[in-house]
């Protein structure tokens, strides 16, 4: 940061929806961060989106709305979007685009951070393995994610994925370590209720003193949303990385992120892809994702659970397809789950987290971690088909052993699945309770767990 | 004959009776007996239990408490953190105030006709240009005038404005402008300041 300012100028030549057209601007960079002024003197926030033939064009995060032709000036700042970070952010509450909420100071900097960070060198990077206990059974005994994994939630629009990221936010911890532990929660585009939900959960709960929130509501501009995953990973990785912390970043609504590209992609009169999503979606959304890791030699690590809503639950939808490519594995959220009042209606036979072998098992939840969740997942989805089964020839003509699954998957569903938004298990108990599906089956039905382990936690009914 | 088949029947009625009492006598002691056992059974059986039921109510219990615990001290350590960050805010205020008004106060002869020359130079570099407009505020008008000759086309303006010292660069065409005063160079650096203050006051580094 220097004392040199930017250059103003005045002469605007289009304002197209977020976009403002600035013409005659020299020495304007790709990104720099534009100070944009009304006549009335009311300051707003923008980016180069493109520069070339003496024109600009910036597009405006705060909006467009009210912004006239003449009285307008654009300043060239002279640098890229920079955050302000330090340890003080933690318990803090930002907009959007990083400015206090809560009524406090801007935070002290230490450092001021571009918000696009620094790509991760592919070779410095360290493979995921250690568990991140959420307190949430079926994720911690069956989609278990571990530190430095990027592990989205697919959800439908109503849906409770947005109580199951306040509880994760809430409950979330590193176990068997003294290593601090903070949560970054992005909310991009959500109703002020949802917000306010957020906030309150957190602070009542005292986990907000290890967290940081960035609140980007319904009503604030949509250009906005671009910025806030990215502030929020900002502040992140310097936890990570500067102070050694293992960060759980949750950024809930990505759909209303990427409805935001699209927005801009269409201003900007781009060729549409599917869905009239910009091409480079995929890309774009790379470059958010992509920061979740850890790097060999530092202490931290920047864990990421970004939320999506897909809409019509459709799950071949570009934003969770294109999702799916990058990130390692998924958790999905299934409407008839939902409907039957199941909390969280996590379907299990569609979820799954890639890293999972690495961050189980002896020395770091138990040894028969994985064998016995191989065991549970076999015996809900042979439940199902029992089930579907039943839905034709009616339970009269189901046989012992079907009868015995069926029981499973009741068991699985109103136990194991079924969990107070308050309730926060530890793994501990979550293992007992997987054992206690496993032993409504007769002992010749479990094929995938060593008999050592069936004696020892086999429970005889 | 009668008397005596009379004695004989109540002799074996009685007989009868006894044993049917005697039979019912063992059956309500062995009832007794497996009621007792089974009841002691099922107390066996109710220990280990009670004993789980026991565990988990003290161990949801011990959850509440630290749940709580956490509840109380997470908000209470908030609460003092951001009270301090608060009369911090106030202090820096107070020292910006104070700086403010000792730049306001300080006269504008000497070496500030440098800082002066500076600015214009600056200014001008990053406009690409020096057939500009200078703006300065009232008390700066004639150091600037007197800079002038250096910046051949420079001109500078009748209007002043308000501002605690330095100029503002607007270029002929009224395309471009360049705020080099005072007041828009503390507004620029005035996190590294705040910063600066904080570290006098032995708040961060």
């Amino acid at each position: 940061m220097t004392a040199k300012g930017g250059v103003q100028y005045s002469k605007i030549a289009e304002i197209k929806g977020p976009l403002v057209v600035v013409d005659d601007v020299e020495n304007a960079a790709f990104d720099e961060l534009v100070e944009i002024e009304t006549k009335e003197g009311e300051r707003r926030l923008g980016k180069v989106l493109e520069v070339g033939n003496g024109k600009a064009i910036v597009q405006v995060f705060e909006g467009t709305t009210g912004l006239s032709i003449s009285g307008t000036s654009a300043k060239f700042v002279g640098k890229l979007m920079e955050m302000p970070v330090s340890k003080e952010v933690l318990g803090r509450v930002f907009d959007g685009l990083g400015r206090p909420k809560d009524g406090l100071p801007d935070p002290i900097a230490d450092k001021f951070i571009d918000i696009n960070g620094e790509p991760m060198n592919p070779e410095q990077r360290e493979y995921p393995k250690d568990f991140i206990q959420t307190g949430v059974s079926v994720i911690d005994g069956m989609i278990t994610l571990v530190r430095g994994q990027k592990l989205p939630i697919f959800s439908g629009s109503g849906m409770s994925h947005n109580i199951l990221a306040a509880q994760i936010a809430r409950q979330a911890n590193v176990v068997g370590t003294k290593d601090d532990f903070a949560v970054v929660f992005a909310a991009i585009g959500v109703q002020y209720s949802e917000a306010e939900y957020f906030r309150r959960s957190l602070e009542e709960s005292g986990a907000l003193k290890r967290s940081v929130l960035f609140l980007n509501t319904a009503d604030d501009p949509a250009i906005e949303r671009i910025i806030t995953p990215r502030v929020a990973l900002t502040v992140a990785e310097y936890l990570a990385f500067d102070l050694g912390m293992h960060v759980l970043v949750i950024l809930t609504d990505m759909t209303n992120y990427a409805e935001a590209l699209r927005e801009i992609s269409a201003a900007r009169e781009e060729v549409p892809g599917r869905k009239g999503y910009p091409g480079y979606l995929y890309t774009d959304l790379s470059t958010i994702y992509e920061r979740a890791g850890k790097l060999n030699g530092r202490k931290g690590s920047v864990t990421q659970v970004p939320i999506l809503s897909m809409p019509s639950d459709d799950i071949t939808h570009p934003i969770p397809d294109l999702t799916g490519y990058i990130t390692e594995g998924q958790v999905v959220l299934g409407r008839d789950l939902f409907r039957q009042g199941v909390y969280p209606p996590i379907n299990i036979l569609m979820s799954l987290s890639r890293l999972m072998k690495d961050g189980i098992g002896a020395g770091s939840t138990r040894e028969d971690h994985s064998e016995v969740s191989n065991q549970v997942y076999d015996a809900y989805s042979r439940a199902q088909e029992v089930r579907a089964l039943a839905g034709i020839v009616g339970k009269a003509g189901l046989t012992e052993i079907d009868l015995k699954y069926m029981d499973v998957g009741d068991v699985f569903e109103k136990e194991f699945l079924t969990q107070a938004t308050d309730e926060n298990r530890t793994i501990e108990e979550t293992l007992n309770l997987l054992w206690k599906i496993v032993s409504k089956l007769p002992k010749n039905e479990i094929t995938k767990i060593k008999d050592k382990y069936v004696d020892q936690y086999y429970q005889e009914n | 004959m009668d008397k005596r088949h009379s004695l004989v029947s109540n002799s074996a009625l009685e007989h009868t009776i006894d044993k049917i009492l005697n039979q019912t006598e063992k059956n309500i002691l062995s009832n007794i007996q497996s009621a007792l056992s089974e009841s002691q059974k099922t107390l066996d059986n109710a220990i280990p239990k009670l004993e789980q039921e026991y565990d988990k109510v003290i161990s949801d219990g011990k959850k509440e408490a630290d749940k709580i615990e956490k509840q109380i001290v997470g908000s209470s350590d908030l609460e003092a953190r951001n009270k301090q960050l608060l009369a911090l805010e106030e202090a820096i205020d107070k020292v910006f105030t104070k700086a403010i008004d000792q730049i306001s106060n300080m006269a504008h002869s000497g070496d500030y006709s440098n800082l002066i020359k500076t600015l214009l130079d600056e200014s001008t570099k990053i406009l690409g240009t020096t057939k500009v407009i200078i703006y300065t505020n009232s008390k700066d008008k004639n150091v600037v005038q007197s800079l002038l000759s250096k910046y051949p086309g420079a001109e500078i303006s009748s209007e002043t404005i308000d501002c605690l010292g330095g100029i503002t660069v607007k270029s002929k065409e009224g395309a471009m402008k360049f705020d080099n005063t005072l007041d828009a160079r503390i507004q620029r650096l005035k996190p590294l300041i705040r910063k600066e203050i904080a570290t006098k006051f032995g708040v961060g580094n």
